[in-house]
């Protein structure tokens, strides 16, 4: 009886697998996760589209919703590190992202997925600059994390190197050369005779003849393996071209 | 210097200017023009010529206020002193000096011809190596100029060093302040224009001198790209009182682009800086109608410009009524 019922359900299941093979409960829409009410992990948090400034950083500074968050005030403004004690640590927490996580209450550049740290935002830049000595501020006096901070110290560079951004030039007294005078190292030289002639370099670069004592030297030494040659070209000669 | 701060009205900065003329110690350029264009009148004057000198800096001016002015840097509590006149006085003609040494100005020079000599061919060492070797004589007591700098191609072939690899070579093992050994990014012309909108002239060619020697070629088309920009947009007041005035007259003078230069000096009634820019031009074209005219007929001040505007000038209609407005108000300065 219990057989019976058993195949009977055995049939009724198979009989749902007429479709493209999945099971029933493996049935849902693709794309999405398939819910599950009784797990316990926390449910997968959808990633965020990626910034519409990400080209061009410094629109940003110039929109409506940069000017409502932060109205006149520089970015950092109103920012509060979180630590333990009365005296904060002398440096500022390493990152804001810890393997693909974000920290509680993360550095006023990372909390806003707008603010790109480029070269060519410098309304950016100069926030992050004193106005009366032109020295950048540090980590703790503005809040970012050093990671963004070593981030903004290569870019206010590079800014610097286009000329976006001022720099103090140091005065430099004008040289006081000769640059009449053409010394050796730095005039004309006339060339070797051998590559005005067209010659080689040095003079064994080309075949020369042996003197003829040491070919005959030669010849008495190995005159036991010499080839037995009638007017040929002698043994030592001319190598072959390379 | 608070004493010295206060000397920020126009007439004490008239009175200091014709102080610092007279202090200049220069011989006074009209006598040492005569003397000099009657000897080399077919050799066409230099840069260096002691009478071009007289002019360029006369003209570049002596503004204190601009040459020690302060700068962005960390910032240090004030100092005050108390001085009496006499020490003022003193304190001034230090500061005159001192600012004269500021002024010295930069060589102009021809572009430098390349270095392309061949010491050796070693055939021999052909293919052996995959990258160049630069050898550089690092002898402490020898001056740059004379300093063997040989560079071993791949092929074997023994050169000298270009100039580029020479000041290389040069500033990595004798680092000099405020040069780099890559030049920067600014230098490449589409970043030059950035800096120009800035109206950082003066900036720039502080770091050019810095960066590169007086006969390079980025030295001198960086400060030509400069020279044009401010004749394009006559921001001549820019460079005035600092050591790169008197190349960029040099540079205008000589293309002959002295319109908008002239134009300025007399809205800011400097009639006598008009004069000598006017005088140097004859040196430099003696063969042009004005200079003829001015030499027959001895002519002087106003009626040397009313001469030039008409006979070489391209604005005339301007200098015209700039002349116009500067007699207007020279009359009623002197009526009222």
């Amino acid at each position: 009886m219990a057989l019976g019922g058993g195949l009977a359900l055995l049939r009724a299941a198979a009989g749902a697998l007429r479709g493209p093979g999945r099971p029933l409960w493996g049935q849902g829409v693709p794309g999405v996760p398939p819910s599950r009410p009784c797990s316990a992990e926390a449910p997968p948090k959808p990633s965020e589209p990626p910034s519409p400034y990400k080209e061009k950083p410094w629109e940003y500074l110039e929109s409506a919703e940069y000017q409502e968050a932060y109205g006149d005030k520089p970015v950092w403004f109103g920012y509060r590190r979180h630590h333990k004690g009365a005296v904060p640590p002398r440096h500022t927490r390493k990152a804001c992202l810890r393997k693909g996580k974000r920290v509680g209450n993360p550095c006023p550049i990372c909390r806003d997925r707008h603010l790109f740290v480029d070269f060519r935002n410098v309304k950016l830049l100069d926030q992050f600059i004193c106005p009366h000595s032109g020295s950048i501020f540090h980590p703790t006096h503005t809040g970012v994390c050093m990671k963004q901070h070593k981030l903004l110290l290569k870019a206010i560079a590079q800014a610097q190197d286009h000329g976006l951004l001022w720099l103090r030039i140091p005065f430099v007294p004008v040289p006081q050369d000769d640059f009449a005078a053409r010394p050796p190292a730095v005039g004309k030289t006339p060339p070797a005779p051998q590559l005005t002639a067209g010659r080689a370099w040095y003079p064994w670069y080309d075949w020369q003849q042996p003197p003829p004592d040491a070919v005959a030297r030669l010849r008495r030494l190995y005159k036991d393996y010499l080839r037995q040659e009638e007017g040929g070209p002698a043994p030592g000669g001319a190598p072959e071209a390379q | 210097m608070a004493a010295l701060g206060a000397w920020g009205t126009a007439v004490q900065r008239g009175r200091l200017w014709g102080a610092a003329r007279a202090l200049w110690g220069w011989r006074r350029p009209q006598r040492a023009l005569g003397q000099d264009a009657g000897k080399k009148k077919d050799a066409k004057p230099s840069f260096t010529d002691e009478a071009v000198q007289n002019l360029l800096y006369k003209m570049t001016g002596l503004d204190l206020q601009k040459v020690f002015r302060p700068v962005k840097q960390e910032l240090k509590p004030p100092k005050y002193k108390l001085l009496t006149e006499a020490q003022l006085e003193e304190a001034t003609k230090k500061a005159i000096k001192e600012a004269k040494e500021k002024l010295t100005m930069p060589p102009v020079l021809d572009e430098r011809e390349p270095i392309d000599d061949v010491l050796a061919e070693d055939k021999i060492l052909d293919g052996i190596e995959t990258t160049k070797y630069i050898f550089t004589d690092l002898t402490y007591s020898i001056p740059h100029r004379e300093r063997f700098i040989v560079v071993r191609e791949p092929n074997g072939v023994l050169r000298k060093a270009t100039w580029e690899e020479r000041d290389r070579m040069i500033q990595i093992f004798f680092p000099k302040e405020g040069r780099r050994v890559i030049p920067q990014a600014v230098f490449k012309d589409e970043h030059l224009v950035t800096v120009f909108q800035q109206d950082r002239h003066e900036d720039i060619l502080n770091m050019c001198i810095a960066q590169f020697e007086p006969d390079s070629a980025d030295y001198i088309r960086i400060h030509h790209r400069t020279y044009d920009d401010i004749e394009k947009h006559a921001k001549y007041d820019l460079l005035r009182s600092t050591r790169h005035f008197g190349g960029m007259v040099w540079y205008l003078v000589n293309r002959k682009k002295t319109d908008g230069l002239l134009i300025d000096m007399i809205h800011r009634d400097l009639l006598d800086d008009a004069t000598s820019l006017i005088t140097l031009y004859h040196m430099l074209h003696p063969e042009c109608q004005s200079a003829k005219e001015a030499e027959e007929r001895k002519l002087q001040g106003v009626d040397l410009i009313k001469v030039f505007a008409k006979t070489e000038s391209q604005k005339e209609g301007y200098i015209q009524l700039a002349l116009q407005a500067y007699e207007e108000a020279m009359a009623t300065s002197t009526g009222s």
